[in-house]
């Protein structure tokens, strides 16, 4: 049996009144009014605000919590335009690079109360409080969920050219598939990733730079700028092979864009989060069933398969707020009940994976067609990748980078990326102006280092 | 003479005065300070996030502006955005307006219907002619496909010349109807007897354009193509809804590179800069123009 989306969040509302937990004995609050909520595209958010608005009915019946959903591409620009403009959402969710940069600038709540609450002990094995945000020993960040990049391959395609298992290739082995297909297939694009000058482009090729051994910064070292390196030329030379096998339009393609191409039928492989498993399941019945996700293709010296995972989390803006009691209430509300979170990320399967262990190891998660229909991908993308874990808000896991949000807010990875496969620049050289773009971030903000 | 108001006795003056009270409040309120505070702000260091950090800086944000290669980028690129879009939106602008000036039965659902490109906001053009423009499933690409006029789909946004060359079309397509109102306009008011006279000079249909059509169209096309100018060289929300400035930086004019300052690179300062050199850039190119032009020239010399 198969669960529609929609179907699935028609049921939530009522499901969750019959079946919460009971809310955390606290004062009732006499404040009134609508408490804005921010989440990225996608269903979950609306969830997670359902659970607020049941805390909300028990125990401040006069606010109520609206969603209001921010594109990712937009998410800097309008955190940015509100903030500055001293409006700001009582609650944020948001990826773990602007949520360092926030913390950093003292602009949210600590939470460390709410993480108390919640529970330190309940993480899944491999994780930590750290990777979603404290800084200077106090927790500013409750995790959301993780949410890894993969590896997405059309295994009819390759079953149907005799390729060998994607668990097993290598970057030369992944160019080479991506070649075969090209010309086997002409009508369907080896390979799709993000290309333009934004967000997504930034995050694929940041895995690429990961996986190659290079970084942008060394944490360890003040924050040394170490991007003009052998390994970004690698890995911008590794995407300049790619791209001749990736859709024309991929120079200007976002999220949205390769979720597209993969879900259309035009590409055969693609790095994207779970996201496009859940589309294709609603839309491309045939897609869906022949997509499985892997690690990525393994760096043929490193042998690092790393992804970018975003440790995605709440946070709650420090100024102009007038409900920061309210919303840590609810928050430890929501983050407190299984059902609700099970709920969440049962919303689009397998987008967002759980992050406490009775969450992700509970019956009821498992309660989920997808882990029938594509239980190896689903582990994968809950468990198996967070071995390859890493980001740029942590790049390899080395430690909190409060940079990582100025680098996304001004494109510079998409730019440098850009450099190679529009303007044609030598690797080398666009290496070379992408340290010194990260180098003027770093000087820039000096005071939020030390 | 005085009026009488409510038992109020107002002179003619004073009713002028009051008059223009709100007109001269808004334009205070929303033109003439934030100009003023711009041109503050262009001399401080300001982070939106940080206002407390906020600091005098002298010139320093003009020195940044012009030691930064993209600026002068955005400025090139502005110039050709705005040149190409300016000539084309003259020239179809004149032509369409001759044409509608025709008496023909029906021509009045033409002239309104010509007004629809201008009226629909923006954001709704750019992102129906982002699909327009879609390589994939966009109508342009099909019917050039099934019209056997192009054998592969053309790559419109990804790839800069083709990227600014849509941009340029869509800035051409919306505001050309502005171009044809205001041409149609004086076309009316043209004295019918001087095209009697040419034609009884014998003068054939390209000579009454030249000697008769252009020059009583002279004023409201300097006029047109100040304004034009002014209004395409600032433009922001057609090139950031339809290509963000890109591929690449390749189609960032100096609004684009002025919000891309201010928003993601959180300085204010240097985005307020780049809008007063921008200010001046114009109000310099605007007063070359109208006295080359010889705008208003008789009522000076009257």
């Amino acid at each position: 049996m198969t669960i529609k989306r929609r179907e699935f969040l028609a049921g939530t509302a009522a499901t969750g009144l019959l079946g919460a937990f009971a809310a955390p004995s606290l004062a009732q609050s006499t404040k009134s009014g609508t408490v804005r909520v921010w989440g990225e595209p996608g269903p979950y958010g609306g969830v997670a605000v359902a659970a607020m608005n049941e805390w909300a009915q028990k125990n401040a019946p006069g606010l109520k919590f609206e969603i209001e959903t921010i594109p990712w591409d937009g998410v800097y620009v309008k955190l940015m335009t509100d903030l500055a403009a001293r409006r700001p959402p009582a609650l944020i969710s948001v990826e773990s690079p602007l949520a360092m940069q926030l913390m950093a600038e003292e602009l949210l709540v600590p939470l460390d109360d709410v993480a108390d609450k919640v529970g330190r002990d309940r993480l899944v094995p491999g994780l930590k409080w750290d990777f979603w945000g404290a800084w200077k020993g106090k927790q500013y960040v409750i995790p959301a969920h993780h949410q890894p990049h993969l590896l997405l391959v059309r295994t009819d395609i390759t079953r149907e050219l005799g390729l060998t298992d994607p668990d097993t290739w290598t970057w030369i082995d992944l160019a080479n598939v991506a070649r075969t297909i090209s010309q086997k297939k002409p009508e369907v694009a080896g390979i799709c990733m993000a290309l333009g000058r934004n967000l997504c482009t930034d995050y694929h090729f940041a895995a690429l730079l990961h996986q190659a051994g290079g970084r942008m910064f060394a944490q360890e070292n003040k924050f040394e700028v170490t991007f003009d390196s052998a390994e970004t030329a690698e890995a911008l030379e590794f995407v300049r092979e790619l791209h001749q096998f990736m859709p024309k339009g991929a120079v200007e393609y976002s999220f949205l864009q390769v979720v597209d191409a993969h879900v259309t039928g035009r590409t055969a492989m693609s790095f994207y989060w779970g996201r496009t498993l859940g589309r294709a399941a609603e839309e491309a019945k045939p897609v869906f069933e022949a997509t499985e996700a892997f690690n990525h293709a393994r760096h043929p010296k490193t042998g690092r398969r790393s992804n970018w995972n975003d440790f995605q989390g709440w946070i709650i803006p420090a100024q102009n707020n007038p409900y920061i009691d309210e919303v840590k209430q609810a928050l430890t509300y929501q983050q407190t009940s299984k059902e609700w979170l099970v709920k969440y990320c049962h919303s689009l399967m397998p987008n967002v994976a759980p992050v406490y262990k009775d969450v992700a190891d509970s019956a009821e998660l498992k309660n989920h067609p997808f882990y029938s229909s594509k239980s190896k991908t689903v582990d994968t993308y809950f468990k198996a990748s967070l071995e390859h874990s890493s980001s740029t808000a942590n790049e390899m896991l080395k430690g909190v980078n409060p940079l990582a949000g100025f680098v996304h807010g001004r494109s510079v990875l998409a730019q440098t990326v850009q450099k190679v496969v529009i303007d044609k620049m030598a690797p080398r050289d666009a290496a070379k102006w992408g340290a010194r773009e990260l180098d003027t971030i770093r000087k820039e903000n000096m005071r939020l280092i030390g | 003479m005085a009026r009488r108001l409510r038992g109020f006795t107002l002179s003619d003056q004073a009713v002028g005065v009051l008059f223009m009270v709100p007109f001269v409040l808004t334009a205070l309120f929303f033109m003439v300070y934030p100009i003023v505070e711009a041109v503050r702000m262009a001399f401080f260091s300001y982070n939106p996030l940080r206002p407390d950090l906020s600091a005098f800086v002298g010139l320093s944000n003009f020195s940044y502006i012009f030691d930064d290669q993209l600026f002068w980028t955005s400025f090139w690129q502005a110039t050709v955005w705005t040149s190409f879009s300016i000539v084309f939106q003259t020239l179809f602008g004149v032509a369409i307006a001759l044409l509608l000036h025709q008496a023909l039965p029906g021509i009045a659902i033409f002239r309104g219907l010509l007004l629809f490109p201008y009226i629909v906001p923006t954001v709704v053009i750019a992102l129906i002619w982002r699909w327009i423009f879609n390589p994939e499933i966009g109508i342009v690409n099909y019917a050039l496909l099934a019209g056997g006029v192009i054998s592969e789909r053309i790559y419109w946004l990804s790839t800069p010349e083709m990227a600014m060359a849509s941009t340029i079309m869509l800035n051409v397509w919306k505001y050309t109807p502005f171009v044809v109102i205001c041409v149609l306009a004086r076309l009316q008011s043209v004295p019918l007897e001087l095209y009697d006279a040419a034609k009884v000079d014998g003068a054939g249909v390209v000579r009454r354009f030249i000697d008769v059509t252009l020059p009583q169209l002279r004023e409201v096309l300097i006029v047109v193509v100040v304004f034009r100018t002014i209004w395409t060289f600032n433009k922001f929300e057609e090139i950031y809804l339809l290509t963000k400035g890109g591929p690449g930086t390749s189609t960032f004019n100096l609004a684009v590179y002025a919000f891309e300052q201010s928003i993601a690179n959180l300085k204010l300062g240097v985005g307020a800069a780049t809008g007063v050199i921008m200010m001046i850039m114009l109000s310099i190119g605007s007063v070359i123009y109208l006295r080359s032009a010889g705008f208003a020239r008789e009522e000076t010399h009257g």
